[in-house]
């Protein structure tokens, strides 16, 4: 073997040795063997700041909130659900009594008449679930009210009913009238030609749906096949006039008024809570946060739809502007969290990551608002009140909105 | 097929073995180096005192002919066993380099060099429970160090006649460990927590060698170091100053047989200097350390002893800094190993193979290294 060789062997062979992957860790029983000490974690409670947690809109605006009943994504029907009592109302677009055939306003006969309704959620553990069509004044608007339009939801206003079958979870629920019982949607000559229509439900326990809105393109429609009489010829012809709703609302029983001694999120019109902490910059600067977690202790159970959850979202305020507050658009930030139907202990939501970015960044205000998602707000039966700061302090069990914060000290690192 | 065979043990034995890191070098400053090249390191130093490409004693330059430059990377594989369990581990530093020859029309010598002062490279992994908002949840803490001491060596020798070689070296310490502490939850609502810190060293030393030879076939060797103060320095705040120790080298070189090079070596420290600047921290402190090497290089060919010889060593001594207090740790080691110059003996490889076992009370570790030294004579 010449030298050469040699050599190029033992540099390969070395090579193949030494390009093992290094591996350092070792166990250890700490601390006889660990240098320095130990690490130490605490638990600290932060409560929210004094009169320093609200929620919009207050008493003296409650006329309005940041999303108004019948504006979010869907409309609200239950019977006897111990959330809400709601009932859903359709104004449609006009239907004019007569079309233009060859350049002739003519007069037509409504043969049938279609009604597609969006359900959105329901209970899916309920069943026996029938949604009920009533028909309304055309007059009906966002001024009317839950017993105004109850009046009306009796069986002489009847339009149909849609029996849901029980594995229909979603989509489209449709009904068709024909013959006499079209009669039932008639619009009179020389009437505003709009339809409007309630929902009502029944089921074999009380329960709730949800159903399509405007807000989501999911409003109802109703479809109008007809039959134009030509004279002059002699033929007849079909043709079919659909109408969108106009105009979509729900009726709440009890409508959830908002009180200034306590914090209200969700509801209709919907309300948004804010809420303000003063860590101190000597926490945030010598703690490692491992735990951030919102503690809001409910005035009563929030009660959600079974099998479609409640959501709560907190978000961290870019800037503290009051009721609008710009808010973050990170989603990494933006915490969603999925409430069981009946929330009757006190909520807690992990926010450590929103506890981090106030200590990462300190013009960060800290504070946060606590919204139902804009996917569902307005839209859900949950409405969620929680204690706060001005509230009367009776009962040992009543708690502010506080972080429950757990964190380390600076690692004490053994100084050779 | 000797040969072939020498070089397969050098390379297939480190399966199971280990390295320059360990868990002794935890404490303290670490696990203190040693600044050999490989022909020294495969005689487990014992002809370090000697050896021109090794850091242990100035005056070696003077064996110099033409002007060298060696780097030497270090493979380790190591079992490690306490208390707490076992684990297999292994790693890979480069340990020494140097450049070093003789100046012109002079009997002088000068050389500089890089070597490890003591290595800080660690990790070490536990568990634990702990009771958070009253619940117990199991913890895993992982504490890790990266990094150590290193020290730049500006060294010049001057031949006395024939007999004496006398040398000087200023050492200036430096380096850096970067800290790191994570504790990870079970229960992942608890996010990981990492802490980090950067830790830095300056410091300055000088040292003094002398060697007498007695002929070409024997030479007594003899250095002494003192390396001062470190200041240690936490992310740029002064927080302690630690002695470092004096160093006191003897060593002796025999050419028993034409084909037979023996060598010994004694090396002490004062590492008990730095123990109340260790105490005062909050460490276990630092006890004085020896190392008694002895060594053999076997030429085959007498004329042309580079080539291919074969180098045995072995070692015992003592480390500075006690997991254990009033326990010193203590370390034995085997090694062997060989090399070759070519392309005109202006190139060469050595590699050495050693196998250390460490102990203090419960902690032990056994550890294969693997060292390999490359010297350009351009």
């Amino acid at each position: 073997m010449s030298g050469w060789r040699w050599a190029g062997g033992v540099l390969l062979l070395t090579a193949i040795v030494t390009a093992c992957q290094e591996r350092l860790t070792s166990p250890a029983d700490c601390p006889a063997l660990c240098p320095g000490g130990s690490v130490e974690v605490f638990d600290t409670i932060v409560p929210v700041v004094q009169n320093r947690d609200s929620s919009f809109p207050v008493f003296a605006d409650r006329a309005s909130g940041y999303v108004d009943r019948g504006g979010g994504p869907a409309l609200l029907v239950s019977n006897g659900f111990a959330a809400s009592e709601d009932r859903a109302v359709y104004r449609f677009a006009p239907r004019s009594d007569s079309l233009v055939v060859r350049d002739t306003l003519r007069a037509y006969t409504v043969d049938s008449v279609t009604f597609n309704l969006s359900l959105i959620a329901r209970d899916t553990l309920v069943n026996g679930l029938k949604v009920y069509l009533y028909r309304l004044p055309s007059s009906v608007d966002n001024t009317t009210t839950f017993a105004d339009v109850d009046a009306q939801l009796v069986d002489i206003n009847l339009i149909d009913s849609i029996a849901v079958p029980d594995s229909v979870n979603t989509g489209t629920l449709t009904t068709t009238l024909r013959g006499a019982d079209v009669a039932r949607v008639e619009l009179p000559p020389g009437g505003d030609s709009v339809l409007a229509i309630g929902l009502r439900i029944a089921a074999e326990t009380p329960t709730g749906i949800r159903v399509g809105s405007l807000a989501s393109s999911t409003g109802a429609n109703y479809t109008s096949y007809v039959t134009v009489d030509v004279p002059d010829t002699g033929s007849t012809r079909r043709q079919s006039l659909s109408r969108v709703a106009a105009f979509n609302t729900f009726v709440t029983q009890d409508p959830v008024i908002p009180d200034d001694r306590l914090l209200t999120v969700g509801g209709e019109p919907s309300s948004r809570a804010l809420l303000r902490f003063g860590l101190s910059d000597e926490f945030l600067d010598s703690s490692t946060i491992v735990r951030a977690t919102l503690e809001l202790t409910p005035v009563r159970p929030i009660i959600g739809l079974p099998t479609d959850p409640t959501l709560l979202q907190i978000v961290p305020v870019i800037g503290d502007l009051g009721a609008k507050s710009p808010l973050t658009e990170v989603g990494t930030l933006i915490r969603t969290d999925s409430l069981p139907s009946v929330q009757s202990d006190t909520l807690r939501v992990e926010v450590t990551r929103i506890v981090e970015l106030w200590q990462s960044d300190r013009t960060s205000p800290q504070s946060i608002f606590i919204r139902v998602p804009s996917t569902r707000e307005a839209a859900t039966f949950a409405r969620a009140v929680f204690h706060s700061t001005r509230t009367p302090l009776a009962d040992p069990s009543i708690v502010a909105p506080r972080l429950r914060i757990t964190y380390q000290r600076s690692f004490p690192f053994e100084n050779p | 097929m000797r040969r072939v065979l020498l070089v397969l043990m050098l390379v297939a034995v480190p399966a199971t073995g280990a390295a320059q890191s360990s868990q002794f070098g935890v404490r303290g400053l670490g696990m203190p180096g040693r600044s050999l090249s490989a022909r020294a390191f495969s005689t487990g130093g014992a002809f370090a005192m000697f050896d021109p490409e090794s850091g242990l004693n100035p005056a070696a330059l003077g064996r110099l002919t033409i002007l060298t430059a060696g780097f030497a990377a270090l493979q380790d594989f190591r079992h490690v066993e306490n208390p707490a369990g076992t684990e297999s581990l292994r790693e890979t530093r480069f340990p020494n380099i140097t450049v070093a020859g003789p100046v012109r029309r002079y009997p002088a010598f000068v050389g500089v060099s890089f070597s490890n002062y003591s290595s800080r490279d660690f990790t070490l992994a536990s568990a634990d429970t702990v009771a958070l908002r009253g619940i117990l949840v199991p913890v895993s803490d992982t504490l890790s160090s990266r990094g150590g001491l290193s020290d730049l060596r500006l060294a010049a020798a001057y031949r006395v006649q024939d007999a004496w070689v006398v040398g000087g070296a200023f050492h200036i310490i430096t380096g850096s460990n970067r800290l790191r502490s994570l504790r990870a939850f079970a229960d992942t609502t608890y996010q990981v927590a990492t802490q980090q810190s950067e830790v830095s060293y300056t410091g300055i030393g000088v040292s003094l060698g002398v060697i007498r030879s007695f002929g070409p076939a024997f030479s007594l060797g003899a250095s002494v170091r003192s390396d001062g103060k470190v200041n240690v320095d936490r992310d740029s705040s002064r927080v302690s100053t630690v002695d470092l120790p004096y160093t006191f080298g003897f060593g002796m070189r025999w050419q028993a047989r034409p084909k037979l090079e023996l060598a010994s070596d004694v090396v002490v420290k004062t590492w008990s200097g730095a123990n109340s600047d260790l105490l005062a921290q909050g460490g276990t402190g630092a006890d004085n350390t020896f190392e008694v090497a002895l060594g053999a290089e076997y030429a085959a060919d007498p004329r042309r002893p580079s080539r291919r010889p074969l180098r045995l060593g072995v070692r015992y001594g003592t480390l500075p800094f006690s997991l254990v207090p009033g326990d010193q740790p203590t370390e034995f080691g085997l090694s062997l190993g060989s090399g070759l110059r070519f392309a005109q003996e202006r190139a060469g490889i050595d590699l050495g193979l050693e196998h250390v076992w460490r102990s203090s009370g419960p902690y032990t570790e056994r550890a294969f290294l693997v060292n390999l030294g490359v010297s350009v004579r351009p």
